[in-house]
């Protein structure tokens, strides 16, 4: 296995074309380590997004290479790089993005049924997960009928169900009040995080920064530091 | 990946129940024009259904239809009793006359003259009535699909009125005892029958060929049939091909000139052009509904669509989502609006409406249906297969 499960050089990426045209990566390097979390912070605008978009194989990028999971993503056609992501990734989204008609365990089983799993068996997993998060008891509720940071919780139990590589998170608290939020990163610290997993966190949130093993600053498309808030884990260890 | 596609679908319950509705629209109109064509098809050929007993029917070379009246000289039915194979021939004559009621109204009937001596051809109705045809002038009175066509006066004062006609005067239907005025004839009515309705629509006079003869317009031949019966054991299109070989006649099975009466209306009637409008505005309203709801179903999930793209769905499961919900609701629309065309159908023929459904009017609306939704999916799946999955990234 690849000593880092993210490794950016020279990453650029530009919107529109001629005098409409925004730079939005200006040549990232980046490395993110296998049992590791690390937070992308930065004001908005500052390309974090964009950067977790090209690390998800979501977008291309212009320039510079990536591999990610020891993939080179420019080297992948689109199908590819679906089967890819839905092999390797798991997602959480600041606004959750549960499908509403689906209840939690068929949202939680989702991954599984999208790589092909049998939906018996795929609940079956996803019931186990949602144990795991704290929401046995509300497998067929609807997105609707749970709280905000229920509907985190079977996002995170989602994006674990199919034991992905690799987890990124765009602003998982954003929506969430200050206790719910320290709930759902001590799930995510305690469920997520492993020694062959990487987690990426992109955040703007600074309660949260403490959870981080490594916080990687970015501004204006550029990442201008990196630096650990706590002492970084052991290697291979787990939190 | 289709059972998330329906649970989707499901899930948007007004858009759902849109959709299927706008199927069961499209598929009743179009099944139901279908079947009500299926209906005045049937009643073009009425006269035949209604002589069941005449396996051939025999006639000009010329006519394809119960519609053309060209008349055969009277030898045609010597030469076709002729046949090996025929047990009897009976002539048939049709023709058109405008019949004078007695308060002065007028109003056109189909004139159908049948065999003097068997009464072949007779409608169904009590002996003593078909047996009446016997007398002179003598002629049974049918609606033929009509409503309000056989009105006469009530009142004697009204009747045969030397002041003109009396066509306000208060009416009732036709009964026996009563008279019109055929050609200067006068017509005496020996009761009424109730035969098949016609289409198009029109008022019958049933008499004898002897009266036909006289009531008629003069002419140089009159039998405008033949009806044959075939011996036992002889197949109806045999016999048929045997009197067309040994007289020159064209000669159908029942069921053939059936066929042929069908085929000439649809070459010749303009009411098929009418019922292809109305099939073309059905199947249009169904699939204007179906791919703006389908669409607007798929616009609006277009975020659920990017999570399902960004969680690793390929084009292709996609598609098949979005292909899988058009299915339900056309499965499901076509099954309501098959529902609804039978309850309504069946209501619609008590009424006395031609409406007969076969076995393309379901084909029909189900075709109909198929295409709608495949255009309204291949319409509808662009949008989720062209998104950019990076959606799902909130700031972007």
């Amino acid at each position: 296995m690849s000593p880092v499960a993210v490794a950016c050089r020279g990453v650029e990426k530009t919107f529109g074309t001629g005098a409409a045209a925004t730079q939005a990566l200006r040549g990232i390097d980046l490395d993110v380590a296998y049992g590791e979390l690390l937070m992308l912070v930065g004001p908005s605008g500052s390309g974090k997004t964009t950067l977790v978009s090209v690390i998800a194989a979501l977008l291309p990028q212009d320039r510079g290479d990536c591999l990610v999971l020891g993939q080179d993503l420019r080297a992948m056609g689109k199908k590819d790089r679906a089967l890819f992501r839905g092999r390797s990734m798991g997602f959480v989204f600041q606004a959750f993005n549960l499908l509403p008609a689906l209840d939690a365990t068929e949202n939680v089983s989702l991954p599984l049924i999208i790589a092909g799993q049998r939906r018996r068996d795929a609940q079956k997993v996803a019931a186990d997960l949602l144990d795991l998060v704290g929401l046995g008891g509300r497998a067929h509720a609807r997105p609707r009928e749970l709280s905000g940071g229920q509907q985190q919780r079977v996002a995170i139990a989602r994006a674990l169900v199919h034991k992905p590589k690799l987890i990124l998170c765009d602003e998982p608290t954003s929506n969430l009040d200050h206790d719910s939020g320290q709930a759902i990163m001590d799930l995510l610290i305690h469920t997520a995080r492993a020694p062959d997993r990487a987690v990426v966190v992109v955040t703007h949130d600074p309660r949260i920064f403490g959870f981080a093993d490594r916080l990687a600053r970015i501004e204006d498309g550029r990442i201008v530091r990196t630096d650990s808030p706590r002492p970084a884990p052991a290697p291979g260890g787990q939190a | 990946m289709i059972r998330v596609a329906l649970t989707m679908l499901r899930g948007d319950s007004s858009k759902f129940i849109g959709l299927v509705v706008g199927i069961a629209f499209a598929s009743f109109l179009v099944a139901f024009a279908s079947a009500f064509f299926a209906g005045f098809m049937t009643r073009g050929f009425s006269l035949i259904s209604e002589n069941p007993e005449a396996d051939v029917w025999v006639m000009d070379p010329a006519v394809q239809s119960v519609e053309q009246t060209v008349n055969l000289p009277s030898s045609a039915l010597s030469r076709v009793r002729s046949v090996a194979g025929v047990v009897w021939a009976a002539p048939m004559a049709l023709g058109k006359a405008d019949a004078r009621f007695a308060n002065g109204s007028i109003q056109s009937f189909d004139v159908i003259g049948v065999d003097d001596i068997t009464l072949a051809g007779a409608p169904a109705a009590s002996a003593t009535v078909t047996e009446g045809l016997r007398l002179p002038q003598a002629a049974i009175v049918d609606a033929g699909g009509t409503e309000g066509k056989l009105q006469t006066p009530v009142s004697t004062a009204d009747q045969w009125p030397q002041d003109g006609p009396h066509l306000d005067a208060p009416t009732r239907e036709l009964r026996a005892g009563d008279e019109l005025l055929l050609n200067n004839h006068r017509v005496r009515i020996v009761g009424h029958s109730h035969t098949l309705p016609r289409f198009p629509p029109r008022p019958l006079l049933y008499m004898s060929l002897a009266n036909a003869d006289r009531i008629l317009p003069p002419g140089r031949h009159r039998i405008t049939f033949v009806l044959v019966s075939a011996a036992k054991g002889v197949d109806p299109q045999n016999l048929a091909q045997r009197i067309h070989d040994q007289t020159g006649l064209r000669a159908r099975s029942t069921e053939d000139f059936k066929t042929d009466t069908v085929r000439w209306y649809l070459v010749n009637s303009e009411d098929v052009g009418d019922m292809g409008a109305m099939m073309s505005l059905a199947a249009s309203v169904g699939f204007g509904v179906t791919a703006v709801m389908l669409f607007m179903f798929t616009t609006d999930h277009l975020r659920q669509y990017a999570v399902i793209k960004a969680m690793g769905a390929t084009t292709r499961q996609i598609v098949l989502m979005v292909f899988a919900q058009a299915s339900a609701v056309a499965v499901l629309g076509t099954g309501i609006g098959m529902g609804v065309c039978v309850v309504v159908g069946t209501i619609a023929a008590r009424g006395g409406y031609p409406f007969r459904l076969m076995w393309f009017a379901p084909a029909a609306g189900g075709l109909m249906v198929a295409i709608i939704s495949v255009l309204a999916a291949l319409i509808s799946v662009r949008p989720a297969v062209r998104l950019e999955p990076g959606v799902v990234f909130s700031s972007r």
